[in-house]
């Protein structure tokens, strides 16, 4: 026994130099101070200084920003409305597998094919009107749809786990449509609602594919930035560039996480 | 719950009026570019400082990629291109660009003849020449000798060492260069004679020494950083870095031939700044312009009024003044028409094996 | 229809509550229908068009480009492209497989920790679940130079030419695609495992089971939920990959998700790239159809 436990501690310490080997190699380089090549000359902090000199940088981090909080903000909203018309009426068992089955299409096909649907799309609705040349409005709708999905998902799973006793409750208290959404069901769905948000603000964060079909020449964000770089020369401006955004995302991780937890702490006392 | 729904509104509102300039963009010109084309930092603000005029740069590595972006939707978001010779016929044909106002461009007359007659656009109807040049060999000389490089038996005979290699990935330069290796016609349309020239790629490429297929400067790039020892590349983009370091990089056209190109300024149709992108190409075709582009990116002008500002060793330099000799084995790439179908479907063999 | 009926303790016509329910349920679908259905009807269309001259779209119905794709093209018959979709089977397939066997002894580890620290650990394996994919496959050039102690021991080996990265390769693709997806596997699988009843392991060795043993009939059906869906989340992506075929497989070791971007892009021919997503497509449904026939009853969330 104790040799496998030896065996699991070794395998599984291994895995996370595996996984982190990559991310701390760019950290590292970040702040070498050459140009061309791996060769350590000196630290230097002044390829982090020279990223935020750089208009089409700092323009990229915006598009970023703009397109995760916009699109995150709609599909939450469209996401839970869906969830609960779905979860809350009775519909008809073929219809709820036909709701369901669109539901899952963003979870269950490549990316590829949804970013090549969309290109497609997009050059027919081109032709009606110029405002569907590529750029951030494609971008946030392609982004929402998936989202949308998502965000549907995690709080129908929610809505499930309420159950039914009670919003009965409240009927019975002659509570009204609206006054039990606003005061019962959605207060009660809330710790749901953020973590689909979140889940959805991560998505779009995360994205690449969809974002490289949709994009035009003023939504370049971040991922695609870097992305048009490497194909061209890997500098250690990139290397500092995805140092800040690993940073950032470990910020990101480290609040999502507290925040599920005291969520999910809150939740028990109830 | 509704106070934060209300301050994400909130903060909404605020970046989207801060990144608001970002959307329209009122009055600047919008340019894409090949990647390390121009003095990327300082011939926008000269334009700037001569015109009022703010200029935007995006950048492509193969006319492929440039010409996929324009049908994807790009037509209304650029005001200048810079396509080569061939894709000019293609741009004409689908009408993804439109004529120029000449009344508007009086410094059209600096161009040499050879750029104001030329095949693809007789009278510059649609396109203004910016550079010309030829694909070659960029090599790491502490890798290869000179002698190595004379025949591009150096990467397509897996006999010979070439050291790491990067090959280009531009569909009718590599197909093209291939094909005159074999003995056939730079614009060859025969299936057989593109079903060899594919299995000599695919051969070639699934050599250990092979590093894959790069677009504009990467492989220059990465012969620089030392990941390659030769690459594939566009004579200019390399000959950068060989004028400064004559000693470690070299650059040849070997001696089977390989493409001449001339690329020129073009404006998409329905570019949205038709004064401005007028006003950049007649810019451009300023002597002391024309010059300063050249001896920057090391490409040859087609601006004859240009010539007398460039610098001395670099009209003497082969690489970019090639000499009677090499333009003898120098090919410049055909539109074919509904052959084009043929030569794509080869490339995507040589891509999907 | 207009019976009264009592749902959720309110009495109420089926008709009105019909009313209610369709006005939550249409904006979420309408959107839904019209970004995501509909543009896959016109995928399906455009997948049926040509490609004129100078690569724009021409509305003749044909099956070119299907017949293209089970290898039918002008150099006579090819299974080019059928090979590029087995081939990135194969890909995913060996990506997850690899991956299931790293993630279980990750999973134990971290699910012996005792619960305050283990909550540390698993967001060590989140965070790169959620770096930007473009940052993790080029982080690998730098691993994977020729500067670095593998490339030189490559070298010492024989495996390449001194001086050489070890990328571009079939190598450097799998490298890339399991630290994708290593993630996909572990967190479905660890929130089994951690719900996991040990006492069954221990009941396996006191009658003296092999570890093989073991592993099969007191571990693997425990952690079956949590296992598929991590299947599912890996395989799905990774059948699709275009970026880290590109980046690490230098555009020499093609999966189909790049066939379908160079479609897209270079050789702008969207019909046939329409033709490829949609043999893409029914490959993911069919399998994932043959999967489900199999492991009834999995939740993908």
């Amino acid at each position: 026994m104790k040799k496998i436990n030896l065996l699991v501690a070794v395998s599984a310490l291994s895995t996370m130099a595996f996984l982190y080997l990559p991310l701390m190699a760019v950290a590292f380089f970040s702040v070498n101070d050459s140009k061309y090549g791996l060769e350590w000359k000196g630290f230097t902090l002044d390829w982090y200084v020279k990223l935020f000199q750089n208009d089409l940088i700092l323009q990229a981090a915006s598009n970023t920003l703009v397109l995760a909080l916009v699109s995150t903000f709609v599909s939450t909203i469209l996401g839970t409305i869906l969830a609960i018309g779905m979860d809350r009426f009775p519909w008809p068992g073929k219809m709820n597998t036909a709701l369901d089955l669109v539901m899952h299409l963003p979870v269950i096909i490549p990316d590829i094919i949804f970013a090549a649907a969309m290109v497609v799309a997009f050059g027919f609705l081109r032709t009606l009107t110029s405002v569907f040349d590529p750029g951030l409005l494609n971008m946030i709708i392609a982004h929402i749809t998936f989202q949308t999905a998502f965000v549907a998902l995690v709080v129908r799973s929610r809505l499930a786990g309420i159950g039914k006793e009670i919003e009965e409750a409240a009927r019975d208290l002659y509570a009204g449509t609206i006054y039990m959404l606003m005061k019962v069901t959605l207060p009660l769905l809330a710790p749901g609602i953020i973590a689909g948000a979140m889940l959805a603000f991560t998505l779009s964060l995360d994205d690449f594919v969809i974002s490289f079909f949709t994009a035009g020449p003023d939504s370049i964000t971040l991922p695609l930035y870097i992305y048009a770089a490497v194909r061209r020369v890997v500098t250690p401006q990139i290397h500092a560039l995805s140092t800040l955004v690993l940073m950032v995302t470990v910020i990101l991780v480290i609040c999502m996480e507290r925040i599920t937890r005291k969520v999910n702490k809150k939740q028990k006392r109830l | 719950m509704k106070k934060s729904a209300l301050m994400v509104l909130a903060l909404l509102l605020v970046l989207i009026l801060f990144s608001g300039p970002a959307f329209c963009g009122n009055g600047e010109l919008k340019i894409f570019t090949w990647s390390e084309y121009m003095d990327e930092e300082n011939m926008p603000k000269d334009f700037e400082k001569a015109t009022g005029i703010k200029v935007k740069l995006d950048m492509y590595e193969s006319n492929e990629e440039m010409m996929a972006k324009l049908q994807a939707g790009g037509l209304g978001q650029y005001d200048i291109i810079i396509p080569t010779d061939f894709i000019i016929t293609s741009l004409i044909n689908l009408k993804l660009i439109v004529p120029l106002d000449h009344s508007k461009i009086p410094n059209i007359k600096n161009l040499g003849t050879k750029f104001s007659n030329a095949s693809f656009d007789p009278g510059n109807k649609y396109s203004v020449g910016w550079q010309w040049g030829t694909v070659g060999l960029m090599y790491n000389k502490a890798k290869l000798k000179d002698s190595d490089v004379a025949s591009w038996d150096i990467i397509f005979d897996p006999k010979k060492k070439p050291g790491s290699f990067y090959l280009i990935d531009s569909v009718r330069e590599m197909m093209g260069i291939t094909l005159v290796y074999l003995g056939y016609d730079f614009n060859s349309t025969n299936p057989k004679e593109l079903k060899a020239a594919s299995d000599l790629l695919i051969d070639t490429k699934k050599r250990k020494e092979c590093l894959g297929f790069k677009g504009g400067v990467g492989g220059k790039n990465d012969v620089i950083s030392g990941v390659a020892d030769a690459a594939v590349v566009y004579n200019g983009d390399s000959i950068q870095t060989v004028s400064k370091e004559p000693d470690k990089f070299g650059f040849i056209v070997p001696k089977e031939g390989s493409e001449i190109w001339i690329d020129s300024m073009c404006i998409p149709a329905k570019a949205p700044n038709l004064e401005a992108a007028h006003k950049w190409i007649n810019w451009v075709l300023e002597p002391e312009v024309g010059a300063a582009l050249s001896n920057y990116n090391q490409y040859a002008t087609p601006n004859d009024a240009a010539i007398p500002f460039l610098n001395k060793e670099d009209l003497k330099n082969p690489g970019i003044w090639p000499t009677p000799e090499i333009t003898k084995t120098l090919h410049f790439v055909k539109d074919l028409g509904k052959s084009n179908k043929v030569v794509d479907q080869a490339w995507t063999r040589v891509k999907s094996h | 229809m207009n019976k009264l009926i009592i749902w959720y303790g309110e009495l109420i016509t089926g008709n009105k509550l019909l009313k209610r329910g369709v006005f939550f349920l249409t904006p979420g679908m309408l959107w839904l229908v019209l970004f995501l259905v509909l543009p896959g009807f016109i995928l399906v269309l455009v997948s049926f068009a040509g490609r004129g001259t100078y690569g724009n779209l021409i509305w003749e119905f044909s099956l070119e480009n299907y017949t293209r794709l089970i290898g039918y093209g002008i150099f006579g018959w090819t299974l080019d492209y059928v090979y590029i979709l087995l081939r990135s089977v194969w890909v995913a397939f060996v990506t997850t497989g690899l991956s299931v066997v790293l993630s279980y002894p990750l999973c134990f580890y971290i699910a012996r920790k005792p619960p305050r620290t283990r909550y540390l650990w698993l967001t060590i394996v989140i965070i790169p679940f959620w770096t930007n994919m473009v940052i993790r496959a080029y982080a690998w050039f730098l691993i994977l130079a020729p500067e670095l102690p593998f490339a030189r021991l490559a070298a010492f080996l024989n495996l390449v030419p001194a001086g050489m990265p070890l990328y571009p390769s079939a190598m450097a693709v799998y490298l890339g695609m399991i630290s994708m997806f290593l993630p996909f596997v572990a967190l479905p699988l660890f929130s089994s495992i951690e719900r996991m009843d040990w006492t069954l392991v221990e009941a396996a060795q006191d009658l003296y089971a092999s570890n093989f043993r073991i592993f099969m009939h007191a571990i693997l059906p425990q952690t079956l939920p949590g296992l598929s869906v991590g299947i599912i989340l890996t395989m799905v992506p990774a059948m699709g990959m275009f970026v880290i075929p590109d980046l690490l497989g230098g555009a020499k070791y093609m999966l189909v998700g790049n066939l379908i971007q160079q479609q897209f892009g270079a050789s702008r021919d969207y019909a046939f790239g329409a033709a490829i997503s949609i043999g893409l497509m029914i490959l993911t449904l069919f399998s994932l159809y043959l999967y489900k026939r199999k492991n009834r009853g999995i939740d993908l969330i």
